[in-house]
């Protein structure tokens, strides 16, 4: 977890926060249940967790859509929702609608009009953007006439509007290609080169596997996990030795497979683990045949967490 | 700053309604008008000016106030149901801002309507020979008021209920609250000192929206434009009206959650 010492250094401070909406039978539904977490400057965060977590009403309370019914948020120091904050971000929301009768390039005129942008400068930046997301040749196009992957486009381009300091994007890569998606992915990264914090919700782990420094899981509307992808992905990791020699179970123990004639190997789950063994092969006389590093399932990880917080 | 906020808003609410070709509609009305005339002309009604000025003001007053309710109505509601309002609140404008915004679009579409329906009824109206006279210029002008006091009332009714009930609610206010107003006088007249204040309450808040007409007036033959003090007070009506109904609209929909 990176240090940090207050809320003005962070991106995004969340404290206790509490989101409660009213059903249709007049009753209060708490959709977040006292979320604590932070987000340092220039970091990239994933946050993840089942359909009905409560991340969307997070975002929301983020960007001021809904009001706290606890707890504050805040963004750089401001007030969650505020002018001030909202100048600073750029904001993905999880279903992409735009305006069905105007073009791209006037989604963002509009958008931009509103981030304060002007002139040929706001001109200029609406087209460069849609044509990083690549919808050069549909930028004039009507917005009903285009498909869910370029709505997306036109959403993640509007995000990007203004240059802002914070991204927050709910769902980013739904609707995505795979050729789309890995697009997004050299954006996303280029912005956060150039200093921005991303924080984001998406169910496809390989994108957060891929983007993420840190990742949040919740569950029921509360925070079940905090991981550093660097240690996750460690943790995650097994390594697979294979040796060849007499067989094992007398000089080292249980649990190796006979992986072809006088060949054995065993699954570690930790490196320090595999080091061991590896001595022990070599001082028994085995020959070295492989050792393999398997990445571990994020998805595993996520259903397994899940499972437990539940 | 706040003008750019504005004016990109309602260009937004234009530029939709008419490649919605919500405009059609008008059209389609204003044909019907000239098909009207031209059948009164068919059956020989040239030289009745009085009466092809009142029909051609009953139906302006009739359209115009069906665009301007069905316009503002839905602006709000649909902007939450199609959740195209999560990246426009994204930006740094307030909620204020945006209902002025979108209030403004809904004026101007329907200015739009209702100036192109004059255009048409215009034409209609010289198959009667009808001489156009100074009142009408005037005429046009506070109905344009009146107009933007009707749109205000049908976004705040949108901001408090369904699209349906809002327009309902305001098409009965605007062909209806004179009507109500007179029953509410009849009631004052009926009741002692101690209640009557309710009374006087509940018609201050109903839209006069009959103020705004001077269909009457322009349908006769060589009446005079009424002053300009009057034109005053009425727009100060309308500015007053419509600013209490906007922060009406705004309580609602300041902390709302979408």
């Amino acid at each position: 977890m990176p240090m940090i010492n207050t809320g003005m250094d962070a991106a995004i401070q969340v404290t206790d926060l509490r989101v409660r909406y009213r059903t249709k039978k007049g009753s209060w539904q708490e959709a977040v249940k006292g979320l604590s977490f932070q987000v340092a400057r220039g970091e990239v965060v994933g946050f993840l967790g089942p359909n009905g977590a409560g991340k969307s009403s997070t975002l929301k309370a983020l960007m001021g859509f809904v009001q706290p019914s606890g707890g504050e948020a805040k963004v750089f120091g401001l007030e969650a929702g505020s002018l001030e904050a909202k100048s600073r971000m750029g904001y993905l929301p999880e279903v992409a609608l735009y305006y069905p009768y105007l073009t791209p390039l006037e989604t963002l005129r509009l958008y931009g009009e509103l981030e304060g942008l002007k002139g040929k400068a706001l001109q200029t930046e609406a087209e460069t953007l849609l044509e990083t997301v690549g919808l050069k040749a549909a930028m004039k196009k009507q917005n009903r006439s285009l498909s869910k992957g370029m709505l997306q486009r036109v959403g993640i381009a509007q995000s990007l509007l203004g240059n802002p300091e914070l991204l927050v994007l709910d769902e980013v890569t739904s609707g995505l290609d795979p050729v789309g998606r890995k697009e997004l992915r050299t954006i996303l990264k280029d912005r956060q080169s150039k200093g921005a914090t991303l924080f984001f919700s998406s169910h496809e782990l390989s994108e957060v596997d891929m983007l993420c420094d840190r990742i949040l899981l919740i569950h029921e509307g509360k925070l079940v996990e905090e991981r550093e992808m660097h240690d996750l992905k460690d943790e995650l990791r097994k390594y697979v030795l294979t040796y060849a020699g007499q067989n094992p179970d007398a000089l080292l123990g249980q649990g190796w497979t006979v992986a072809q004639g006088q060949t054995f190997s065993k699954r570690f789950t930790t490196k320090a683990q595999l080091m061991a063994a590896l001595e022990k092969v070599q001082a028994a006389g085995g020959t070295l045949v492989d050792v393999v590093a398997e990445e571990g399932s994020l998805e595993d990880y996520f259903i397994e967490t899940v499972r437990r917080a539940a | 700053m706040k003008f750019r906020i504005y004016r990109a808003l309602a260009r937004a609410v234009v530029l939709e309604s008419i490649r919605r070709k919500d405009l059609w509609v008008v059209a389609i009305l204003g044909f019907l008008i000239l098909l009207a005339s031209g059948a009164l002309g068919f059956f020989g009604v040239q030289g009745l000016q009085l009466f092809a000025k009142d029909l051609a003001a009953s139906v302006l007053s009739l359209f115009s106030a069906v665009v301007a309710v069905l316009t503002s109505c839905r602006l709000l509601p649909e902007e939450i149901k199609q959740r195209t309002l999560y990246p426009l609140l994204a930006r740094p404008i307030s909620r204020l801002d945006l209902l002025i915004g979108k209030l403004l679009g809904a004026v101007i579409v329907t200015w739009i309507a209702f100036l192109m329906l004059c255009a048409l009824t215009a034409v209609a109206l010289t198959t009667f020979h009808v001489q156009f006279e100074p009142i009408m210029i005037q005429y046009i002008i506070i109905k344009m008021m009146g107009l933007v006091v009707l749109c205000a009332l049908s976004l705040t009714f949108s901001a408090y209920m369904t699209p349906q009930a809002a327009a309902t609610m305001s098409i009965i206010l605007a062909f209806g609250s004179g009507v109500i107003v007179r029953g509410l006088i009849m009631a004052y007249n009926g009741v002692g000192p101690a209640t009557q204040w309710i009374y006087k309450l509940i018609a201050a808040a109903l839209p006069q929206l009959g103020v705004f007409d001077l269909g009457g007036r322009a349908a006769n033959i060589g009446w005079s434009p009424v002053s300009g003090a009057v034109v005053l007070q009425l727009f100060l009506y309308m500015a007053t009206y419509t600013g209490a109904m906007v922060l009406i609209a705004w309580a609602k929909f300041r902390r709302q959650a979408v």
